[in-house]
């Protein structure tokens, strides 16, 4: 570099010696060093004119200067140019990378913008939700998949729970929907294919379904006969009195696994819809407690605590048979002369019923495991008390369907207590 | 964010406003597709939950057909649009009143199906309903795909559906009548056959409607009353 502004500057002394001695010799020493110092001036001029000239498509033209000033100048811009046009080869080529590899993904991805706009979709979306390439950029989702509950899932931007829902047009195939919120307001979108796997789950609620049925019939025939022996027992030999009693409690027993799992589908396949009647609970819960005085037989005492007259929105006879069956696990587990306290509280907002009980308590390894179906703690003692093993799992459901959860504290020795926590908007305003 | 075929105003907020009337009759479209077809399922199956949480959700519709045509009365008050806006707010009053009526049928067919729980008017028939049904519901989505696309050849392409599902309306039709005159007693039940498949049949015009407001909107020229080979010449490529 230094060498081209010495090579100028020779240039320049050379010139202008050049003039001073034509200048000398013609006498207008003034006027010659003019004419060549604006000549200087003018092909710099010319040379920056052919500089703007090459700047406007650099790679097609040839660099016109190689020498001097000019040349460096050129050099230097050329060589950012080509360091410009690597770096962006190897990021088009990241991006290209990025694309394809999210393009390849077997699940539908959708990226939206601040206002829910498509962004970017890849070839999965194009064929599960049937979306247009590149014809569909930039148009909201809710749009072209319509589907009620995911406007209103966007719209919540509650988004920890997947959605599932039904694909648009499309009523066959069932698809879990997650969202991811990041930088500012843009989301993204994942919509995955779960017809298998629903359908699997609708077999086994279909199976369980059917067969409970199947085995209503026998059971009711079985039963009938079994009474009309008991009826006339004094014709049955003396060795047949006894298994024909318990030939009629396990009858009994199976009869109401039956009922409880062909409840717990209707609870499955009822619609998520909450019910709307109005339930007093407090007066629910005296109900329940008196029956509970009849079951328990002087053996427990069971006090009814009522702190609030707030009322749930609800199906009644759903939430007796819940409550009851809390309640009627507290009397079965709870030793003679214990205590079982039913209470409906309120508290910041929320409801809560509970049945506390001074029982033998439950380990901690076996409460989360409590509600899923025939999970018994203790297997023989609980089938020996007439248990179902769906007690809890129908609470559970039962629960649910009011958007309540079920509690469940509980210390070896001192005592179990279940609360359901109603939140607000299940209660009646 | 691209508004491809709404033109850009100096004015943000009526952007917007022009965006949301269009987004919310979508919206309404969508909670229109769903009542139809969980009404056809109800037509299936021997539940009525289903069927009864139809009746109870029209009120949605009839919510958001009130609530849009609001939000356009106030646009056209206060922007008196011109041009394509103009023609977006008409094609919207218009879409939302058919999209309300399908509302309605889809109502009808629900209490249809509710009247009928049990009963079976013998099985070939319902199964052409319910193919009828799945058309319907299909060309409803579509033609909604179109509105939300504006997208004059698939609109033409929904209008021409609208033949077949006259055709097999016909056909249930005749064999409702064959099946009355065998069995009178089947009467009242085939009535309702009857009336199911014509608020079908209904709503597949009102999708018709739908697609011809589309192509009023992009191509700015009425097409109703026309006939579909004439609309065809004229816009299809």
């Amino acid at each position: 570099m230094r060498n081209s502004w010495v090579e100028e500057f020779w240039q320049l002394v050379l010139i202008a010696l050049f003039a001073v001695v034509l200048g000398l010799l013609s006498g207008q020493l003034w006027m010659v060093l003019s004419i060549f110092l604006l000549g200087y001036v003018v092909r710099n001029l010319y040379n920056l004119q052919r500089l703007v000239h090459w700047l406007h498509d650099p790679s097609g033209m040839d660099i016109p200067i190689h020498f001097g000033v000019w040349g460096t100048i050129y050099a230097r811009i050329e060589r950012m140019r080509l360091g410009h046009q690597q770096r962006e080869r190897r990021l088009n080529e990241l991006l290209q990378q990025f694309h394809s590899s999210a393009a390849a993904l077997p699940d539908a991805t959708i990226a939206l913008g601040a206002y829910g706009e498509i962004r970017w979709f890849n070839t999965a979306a194009q064929k599960l939700l049937k979306l247009r390439s590149p014809h569909d950029i930039g148009r909201p989702l809710v749009n072209l998949f319509r589907t009620p509950e995911l406007s209103g899932y966007l719209e919540k931007g509650e988004f920890s729970q997947p959605l599932d829902i039904t694909a648009p047009g499309d009523s066959q195939k069932k698809l879990s929907i997650r969202v991811t919120a990041y930088g500012d307001g843009e989301r993204l979108v994942l919509a995955q294919d779960v017809t298998d796997r629903f359908m699997a789950e609708q077999i086994r609620k279909d199976f369980v379904g059917n067969v409970s049925h199947e085995l209503r019939t026998p059971l009711t025939v079985i039963s009938g006969f079994v009474e009309n022996m008991q009826i006339a027992d004094d014709q049955i030999p003396k060795h047949l009195v006894r298994p024909i009693e318990l030939i009629a409690e396990q009858v009994e027993r199976m009869r109401s696994i039956v009922d409880d799992l062909l409840l717990l589908m209707r609870l499955e396949s009822a619609s998520k819809e909450v019910p709307k009647n109005r339930v007093d609970v407090a007066e629910l819960v005296e109900v329940i407690a008196q029956d509970g005085r009849t079951l328990a037989e002087d053996r427990i005492q069971i006090d009814v605590d009522i702190q609030t007259g707030r009322c749930l929105r609800g199906d009644a006879g759903l939430l007796r048979s819940a409550f009851t069956n809390l309640l009627v696990n507290a009397i079965h587990h709870t030793p003679k002369d214990g205590v079982i306290t039913l209470a409906w509280v309120e508290n910041e907002g929320e409801c809560v019923f509970s049945v506390a009980d001074t029982g033998e308590g439950i380990a901690p390894e076996h409460i989360p495991r409590l509600t899923e179906r025939f999970y018994r703690v203790d297997v023989g003692r609980s089938r020996e008390r007439g248990g179902t093993g769906l007690g809890l799992a129908l609470v559970k459901h039962v629960l649910q369907k009011h958007r309540a959860l079920l509690k469940i504290e509980s210390r070896i020795g001192a005592g179990s207590k279940f609360s359901c926590v109603f939140p607000s908007a299940a209660l009646v305003e | 964010m691209d508004k491809s075929e709404l033109s850009h105003h100096y004015s943000q907020q009526f952007n917007a406003d022009l965006e949301e009337i269009r987004t919310n009759v979508l919206a309404m479209g969508g909670l229109v597709e769903q009542q139809l077809e969980k009404a056809i399922d109800a037509l299936r199956s021997t539940e009525i939950e289903n069927a009864e949480e139809v009746v109870a959700n029209d009120y949605k519709v009839n919510a958001f057909d009130v609530d849009i045509d609001e939000r356009c009365t106030k646009i056209l008050a206060l922007r008196q649009p011109t041009a394509s806006d103009l023609r977006l707010v008409l094609t919207v009053i218009k879409t939302t009143a058919d999209l309300e009526r399908i509302g309605d049928e889809a109502k009808r067919v629900a209490r249809m199906a509710i009247r009928n729980g049990a009963s079976d008017p013998g099985r070939n028939l319902y199964l052409r309903i319910e193919h009828l049904g799945n058309q319907v519901r299909e060309m409803l989505h579509r033609a909604l795909d179109s509105f939300a696309r504006m997208d004059v050849e698939e609109a033409i392409a929904v209008a021409h559906e609208d033949r077949k599902i006259d055709r097999e309306y016909e056909s249930i039709m005749r064999q409702s009548m064959t099946y009355m005159m065998e069995d009178p007693r089947s009467i009242p039940l085939l009535m309702d056959v009857i009336w199911s498949a014509r608020a079908l049949e209904r709503v597949g015009d009102r999708c018709c409607n739908i697609c011809e407001y589309v192509i009023y909107f992009v191509k700015g020229k009425d097409v109703r009353h026309t006939s579909l080979e004439q609309i065809q010449k004229e816009f299809g490529e």
